[in-house]
């Protein structure tokens, strides 16, 4: 082997111009910078905190509301905690509710966008143009403003039958229970789980022998025929509540805040214009190679979209949607304007009445990042196995 | 593991060494892409790298300039040695060009200032030299009147002419090329391996990984042949292809030839 | 033209009208159906819409149209927004016109095809900025402000001209015209006695968060998209930590915390505007978007691109800064487009805070005495609503449009 030859600049390396070196202290300065800039703000709030008075720790929360929540049992003399635990589950409803109506709307009006008839094409194309162009904020403001308080007042609401609605509130029809609802519940359950096996059932059956499944048929058919003979047994455990005004109120039926409506039409109507948008571009992404091998299958249209496209384009458009979903969360945070109890309007009353910002915005952040980070991650599992499957 | 075949004229490097990797191992986690390379390559040398895929050629190269680092053993290159020092990888990047399957030239510049960007960042020449230099080089692969154009306007061969002409900008004293004719049209191939023929004769000193065996034939002065991250035979191109010694090497050349 | 000259020009046509109908209206019975029900549906709605348009006393906005474009302004200050404006049209039209110029000069000399902007082209991109004046103007009580308007049009067509014909060598001259345009665009509202952006209100205050907020968090973004890229894992986890808690929580609450506790976090005697306040907290939250779609840019750039010029001895911030960033920002123009309606949808947030911009000066003038209780919140709203609509609608098909020509671009 031919001696090795070296000169200066690599016998012994300075040690500041060793990369190890560098990458150390460059993370170095960056977290010490970051931890400086932290301490110092951190030092500021305690600081300006005690000098104006104001308690530093989480104390407070058992004090008095001092505010109702409408549409709530909380009185204002209920402890803060309690408080924000109804703006959290008002938070849900809003959730809970949205997102199939938003992801129905969205996809139908995608699928449309495609649709072979001009005329729904261009109506869904106007659609996704009108409300993904607009604030947000400037939807529910409309919503509530300018369509729900042009609603009749309480004592002239609209009685449709089954569904009141005013400008306060809109109430359903609702079921109370009467004696012998409980075996009624246990009865259903059970009759449930055995419809359950009798899909599965089905289901195998067909995958074995090929003869048609209809496992909907059965299944259905078990579960209309046991609640039918349940409800004539038991001497009717179930009846009807009708909603109906008395004087300024109503009684009867479920009712839903204004508010809860106003903002869950406008942030349904506003989310469902980008599901719709995400919905179009995947059957697009997958319509292209995927139909013309279907086709070549001999499969109708129906069952190409069914069987090949959609189930495709699904895995595409998950993530997107997803996200889509979590901007819905967040945006429910403009229920503040309207006046909506949930979490974020809660906190700024609270604040409203004296009680310490910091905390309470800490506490507010907190509870959507619960819920953000808890999907994201559920999301980034469920990527990896999306990807997994489609290699 | 048996020591690499080397002929007796195949030991030393032609000439001064300019490149030295003694005992050098490389990892990717757990599995070893070079096990205990020993190569030393002489100043204006040829070296052509062969081997089936996943033999660690390509590694090997990208370990001299530092794209990968090497875990274990010395490599020098003109008399520096690769190490953590930044200061010493870069004078060696600057003493080596590189060339690339996928060519990479960078898109959003003209062919010109493809070439002479990276004399006038890292040697600090002028405007004028460096396009001027660029001009020449340009001229020296054959495509001086595709100056102004975009890469994405050339077709591949003119792409790897370009990226030849960009390292050369550099005046480096080694050339690396890895796999350079592989992302080409066939009818371009001849256009670039005769720029780097040319380039050859002129003294450049070059490692070669390819599969092109008439420019190995043609212009090594030894070649490698790798296996398995291991070097299994070196020698001269006549004894290389008339009489291989391994079994391995045998084995790859008839299912190549 | 003999009668049979005539229906062979004609019958094709009327054919083809024929089969378009049918074909994409009458295909089947069940799309048949649906067009007839939404057809119906629709020409009623327009109707409803048309009577209604025609039917509103439009007072409550010729009153108030002012306020709703510059909020609380000084009324006897108002040639500020207005010179103001012109600054910043020639700055925009004086920029378009130099890239226009610099694109062509570039595709010329590699022999690329070039497209002229022709003013039909300008026409069919614009109709829907240009309709909003002409409602604006017609809303307007004097003549001054549609002179103003036209000569305002007029200013830019010659501004983007200039920038033109401006010859290769003035361009980097030229640009520093720009930067001194939009320097001179703030000066003229603020400096010599004028108001700050504390005391800004209605669309501009929007346009102006809108604009600022961007500017300020793109550094900021930047920084942390390659943070987040980074090979050094303490850079990286602490980019990661701040993107993902900012895009964990709604605008709203960062907005609060700037609004209401960030008085807080700072010394004593520094106590920010309200908008200065709002101004931050746009920042940092926009900051973590924008790192998002600047990651998207880089994460799309090949690694070859980098290992090319560490290959030829760049250092590392060099290949970061003339190979990477350049290409990788290129292929962010369209959503940083995206994030920037975005954030001029958002800027409505600030209402909420109290602030008089466009969607509050909309609501607040149905409370004036003469307006109180006549339910005109449809048409103010409508108002606001169409003003926002315009914008987003407009950028996000200039948006599209360049996503389409960077797809088939130079690579």
């Amino acid at each position: 082997m031919a001696a090795l030859t070296t000169d200066g600049l690599s016998a012994r390396p300075p040690f500041w111009r060793s990369l190890k070196f560098i990458r150390w202290s460059i993370q170095l300065v960056a977290v010490g910078l970051s931890v400086a800039i932290v301490f110092y703000l951190w030092n500021n709030l305690i600081r300006n905190m005690r000098a104006s008075g104001i308690s530093t720790d989480f104390s407070f929360l058992t004090q008095a509301l001092g505010v109702n929540i409408a549409g709530s049992d909380i009185s204002p003399g209920a402890p803060i905690w309690r408080g924000l635990l109804v703006g959290i589950k008002n938070t849900f409803a809003l959730v809970i509710v949205g997102v199939p109506l938003l992801t129905v709307l969205g996809v139908l009006i995608g699928i449309g966008k495609l649709s072979t008839n001009w005329l729904v094409a261009k109506i869904c194309a106007v659609y996704v143009e009108l409300f993904r162009n607009l604030p947000p904020l400037l939807l529910v403001y409309f919503m509530f403003n300018a369509v729900i308080l042009q609603f009749p007042a309480v004592e002239n609401s609209w009685d449709l039958g089954f569904v009141l609605i005013n400008q306060r509130f809109v109430a359903f029809v609702g079921f109370v229970g009467q004696p012998g609802i409980g075996m009624y519940w246990l009865v259903m359950g059970v009759t449930l789980l055995i419809a359950i096996w009798v899909w599965i059932w089905r289901t195998r059956r067909w995958e074995q022998t090929g003869e048609p499944h209809r496992r909907v048929a059965w299944s259905m058919a078990l579960l209309g025929a046991v609640a039918l003979l349940a409800f004539l047994i038991l001497g009717g455990p179930i009846a009807l509540s009708i909603p109906a005004i008395d004087g300024r109120v109503a009684t009867g039926g479920y009712q839903g805040l204004a508010q809860y409506f106003g903002v869950l039409i406008a942030l349904s109507m506003y989310t469902a214009s980008h599901v719709a948008e995400i919905t179009r571009g995947s059957i697009l992404a997958v319509a292209k190679g995927q139909t013309e091998a279907a086709n070549a299958l001999a499969l109708k249209p129906t069952q190409r979209l069914r069987h090949i496209v959609l189930p495709q384009a699904m895995r595409i458009a998950i993530p997107p949607v997803i996200s889509q979903y979590l901007n819905f969360t967040k945006n429910t945070s403009l229920a503040l304007a309207i006046g909506y109890a949930e979490i974020t309007r809660i906190t700024f009353q609270t604040i409203g009445n004296g009680h310490p910002a910091p905390q309470m915005i800490a506490l507010l952040m907190a509870s959507y990042l619960v819920f953000s980070l808890t999907i994201s991650v559920l999301v980034n599992i469920l990527n990896r196995r999306l990807q997994y499957a489609s290699r | 593991m048996t020591q690499a075949t080397v002929y007796s004229d195949a030991t030393h490097a032609k000439g001064e060494p300019i490149i030295e990797l003694i005992d050098v191992d490389k990892f990717f986690g757990d599995f070893q892409a070079l096990k205990d390379i020993n190569l030393s390559v002489g100043l204006q040398e040829v070296v052509v790298v062969i081997g089936p895929s996943g033999s660690g050629k390509s590694t090997l190269i990208r370990c001299i300039n530092r794209l990968e680092k090497h875990d274990r053993g010395r490599i020098v290159v003109d008399g520096i040695e690769l190490t953590d020092d930044v200061k010493a990888v870069q004078a060696i990047r600057r003493e080596t060009g590189m060339v690339f399957q996928q060519f990479n030239l960078f898109p959003h510049l003209t062919v010109l200032d493809n070439i002479a960007l990276a004399p006038r960042q890292v040697r600090h020449a002028s405007k004028a030299e460096a396009e001027a230099t660029a001009m020449q080089l340009l001229e020296r692969v054959g495509i001086p009147e595709q100056s102004r154009k975009y890469p994405g306007q050339l077709s591949g061969g003119q792409q790897q002419r370009v990226a030849i002409a960009r390292s050369l900008a550099m005046k480096p004293k080694v050339m690396l090329f890895d796999e350079p004719t592989s992302a080409l049209d066939p009818e371009m191939i001849k256009e670039v391996l005769d720029v780097m023929v040319e380039l050859a004769k002129g003294g450049m000193t070059m490692i070669v990984v390819t599969h092109e065996m008439g420019f190995a034939r043609a212009v090594a002065d030894r070649v490698v042949f790798m296996a398995d991250g291991q070097i299994v035979e070196v020698g001269t191109p006549e004894h290389f292809f008339t009489d291989p010694q391994e079994d391995r090497t045998k084995l790859f050349l008839s299912q190549i030839l | 033209m003999t009668t049979q000259e005539v229906s062979a020009v004609f019958t094709p046509l009327r054919k083809n009208w024929w089969l378009w109908v049918k074909e994409n209206l009458f295909n089947s019975w069940y799309n048949s159906l649906l067009t007839v029900v939404l057809g119906t549906g629709i020409v009623y709605a327009l109707l409803a819409a048309l009577r209604s348009l025609f039917g509103f006393d439009y007072t409550i906005l010729r009153v108030n149209l002012t306020l709703l474009m510059v909020g609380q302004f000084p009324r006897d200050m108002l040639w500020r927004p207005w010179l103001s404006g012109y600054l910043l049209v020639a700055a925009v039209a004086l920029a378009a016109g130099l890239l226009k110029a610099q694109a062509q000069s570039k595709a010329e000399q590699a022999g690329l095809p070039f497209t002229k902007t022709r003013p039909g082209d300008v026409l069919r991109r614009g109709w829907p900025v240009l309709v909003l004046v002409v409602i604006l103007l017609s809303l307007t009580q004097t003549i001054t402000p549609t002179l103003l308007t036209v000569g305002l049009l007029a200013m830019g067509i010659a501004a983007y001209f200039l920038g033109r014909v401006i010859p290769a060598r003035g361009r980097r001259l030229a640009w520093v015209g720009v930067v001194l345009l939009v320097l001179g665009g703030y000066l003229a509202l603020a400096a010599f006695g004028g108001r700050g952006w504390s005391q800004w209100g209605g669309l501009h205050l929007n346009v102006f968060l809108t604009i600022a907020g961007i500017a300020f968090a793109f550094p900021l973004g930047l920084l942390l998209a390659l943070g987040r890229r980074s090979s050094l894992p303490a850079i990286r986890t602490m980019s990661v930590t701040y993107i993902e808690l900012v895009r964990g929580v709604p605008l709203i609450t960062i907005l609060l915390f700037a609004y209401l506790a960030i008085g807080f976090l700072l010394p004593e005697n520094l106590k920010p505007s309200p908008i200065t306040r709002i101004l931050i907290a746009i920042t940092l939250f926009e900051a973590a978007y924008i790192a998002e779609v600047v990651r998207g840019g880089l994460q799309a750039l090949p690694k070859g691109q980098v290992e090319a010029g560490q290959s030829l001895g760049l250092p590392a911030w060099k290949t970061t800064r003339l190979i990477v960033l350049p290409q990788a920002l290129r292929h962010t123009i369209p959503p940083m487009v995206g994030q920037f309606i975005a954030l001029y949808k958002d800027t409505t947030l600030i209402q909420i805070l109290g602030v008089l911009d466009l969607l509050n000066v909309s609501f607040i003038i149905n409370t004036q005495p003469q307006f109180l209780g006549q339910g005109l919140f449809i048409l103010t709203m409508s108002f606001a609503a169409l003003i926002f609509w315009v914008g987003s609608y407009t950028m996000s098909r200039e948006a599209r449009r360049l996503e389409k020509k960077l797809g088939v671009g130079e690579r």
